[in-house]
């Protein structure tokens, strides 16, 4: 018996829609204010640094660290029964301090990731046409 | 300080509690709202005023509860959905009761066991709208994940352990085995038992968790000149603050050993006079276990990065410096999402703890609800 499994896709709208085309060319690109240059994530309608409703999405340098991590060993949803433990992270980018992104640490054994590695983007096919940012650790 | 306007406890009440009661989440607030009255020692036509805080996909409405009861008008009502649990409920309650837009106020929050993790999830091919897209994508659907985070970033600030947070369980599980009629657990801890329990995202584990169950939890609040003429001493607040984070995301905020529950506790003891040493007994919320180990921090009543070895010194004992959880927590007595708290914590100030009186009758307690994004905090004192 075969069941056909979905993964969790994201259902862009007019403000998510740059991450997951950016994505989509091997981009890390995040919102980015038109008249502050302030960058935020996840993107809303109004930059919270300066109030402009101007706004914009930019590429990043898809570098950064890990800001902490944890490694879920139970699947909350049956499209990653067959991927546990990996690893859930939170990546905090070079481009603007504080600037975070929750993402997965990829091509790495989970129980050797620590808070403070360098890491950098890389992508993976999700489905539908989808690619998801994710990182893996930064060349030495 | 002489405080003007204060506002009591005065009534404090659960439903029938389990992992599945079968009883819609009205009927459980109402089991609860009838308990508290009695416990009061009022009706319904004494009250003027409805608070609830429920999930958006578990609402119960503030109106609907005064009409299920019969009270017959309302001069104050509230029904939430967003913030820091039961706790929404309590302040919204003290600050109309206080600034006089109500006299006595029913505060509730009723959850269905399955009512954290059950609203979001996405089935099929529907895709996921907003901003769950930017953590569904990579495995983020419950608070267990969150939690670990922000337990790794402990780990790595402070090299605290897995063992810090075990002994926290341990701690609260004697609570839990000394409350034989609310607590779902009955023997106690050990350390093998908590690292050998299965990890949920490693490093939380299973018994960081708490329990879920049906239940509703209801309190009573009121005037100072009304409550002196009440059935039950009453238990006052002394002070009480929010607390939020600039990023609404719970695993975006800027510092997670620094959440909300700091600039909660910052706000409330600058509302008062009383410094954390006067503190005798804590009721600190156990969503996770190390959420009352944050609070523990941010409160004053032990180091930053030091909530482990406090812990481990048997200050949270029934006889350390300041008992914690004394109903068992969350964990043991399933999830009433912060309103075990404010209730525990009032009933061993007024001295209704029955076998469970603490050894030294505390006349000062906090209680706190939620962490990471949104948090709140209260002092109450037995005068």
């Amino acid at each position: 018996m075969t069941t056909e499994v979905s993964p969790p896709l994201p259902l862009p709208n007019e403000l998510t829609a740059p991450f997951w085309e950016g994505a989509s060319k091997g981009q890390l690109v995040i919102q980015h204010c038109n008249s502050c240059g302030h960058f935020q994530h996840a993107p809303e309608p109004i930059c919270s640094a300066c109030l402009s409703f101007d706004l914009g999405s930019a590429p990043v340098s898809g570098k950064g660290t890990v800001y902490t991590f944890c490694i879920p060993t139970q699947a909350f949803h049956p499209w990653f029964e067959d991927k546990l433990p990996f690893v859930l992270a939170v990546v905090e980018l070079d481009d603007q301090p504080g600037l975070k992104m929750i993402t997965n640490i990829v091509n790495v054994n989970p129980d050797d990731v620590k808070v403070g590695d360098r890491v950098e983007v890389t992508f993976q096919p999700l489905g539908e046409g989808f690619m998801l940012p994710v990182f893996h650790p930064a060349a030495q | 300080m002489a405080k003007k306007n204060r506002v009591a406890i005065v009534g404090v009440g659960y439903s029938d509690v389990s992992r599945g009661t079968g009883y819609t989440l009205d009927k459980l607030t109402a089991q609860s709202s009838v308990a508290a009255m009695d416990d009061a020692g009022i009706k319904p036509t004494d009250i003027d005023g409805v608070v609830v805080h429920s999930f958006p996909h578990q609402f119960v409405s503030s109106t609907h509860t005064a009409a299920m009861l019969g009270i017959p008008d309302l001069a104050f009502y509230s029904g939430n959905v967003d913030g820091a649990a039961y706790s929404v409920a309590a302040m919204h309650a003290i600050a109309a009761i206080a600034s006089g837009s109500a006299e006595t106020v029913l505060t509730l929050r009723t959850v269905h066991k399955d009512g954290a993790a059950g609203g979001g999830r996405p089935s099929g091919n529907q895709g996921i709208p907003g901003n769950q897209q930017f953590s569904m994508p990579y495995g983020s659907f419950t608070g267990s994940h969150w939690a670990g985070l922000y337990m790794q970033r402990h780990m790595a600030m402070y090299g605290s352990t897995e063992e810090d947070f075990g002994a926290f369980a341990i701690a609260q599980r004697k609570f839990a085995v000394a409350n034989p009629t609310e607590s779902f657990f009955h023997e106690e801890l050990t350390m093998d038992d908590y690292l050998n329990s299965r990890y949920i995202a490693k490093p939380l584990h299973l018994f960081d968790c708490d329990y879920p169950v049906d239940s509703s939890s209801a309190l009573i609040f009121t005037t100072e000149e009304r409550a002196r003429d009440m059935k039950q001493k009453p238990v006052f607040f002394d002070s009480w603050a929010n607390g939020t984070t600039k990023e609404a995301d719970f695993s975006l905020v800027g510092d997670m050993t620094h959440s909300s529950p700091w600039m909660a506790s910052k706000r409330m003891w600058s509302r008062t006079d009383l410094k954390p040493s006067d503190v005798d007994t804590a009721g600190l919320y156990d969503g996770f276990s190390f959420i009352a180990m944050q609070w523990l921090e941010a409160l004053g009543f032990c180091g930053e990065g030091e909530s482990g070895s406090f812990v481990r010194s048997g200050a949270t004992s029934a006889t350390g410096s300041l008992p914690t959880n004394t109903d068992g927590g969350a964990c043991n007595v399933g999830r009433r999402h912060g309103a075990n708290f404010f209730i525990e914590v009032t009933r061993q100030l007024r001295g209704t703890a029955g076998d469970r009186a603490l050894p030294k009758k505390p006349e000062v307690g906090v209680v706190s609800n939620a962490v990471g994004g949104f948090a709140a905090c209260a002092l109450l004192t037995a005068e």
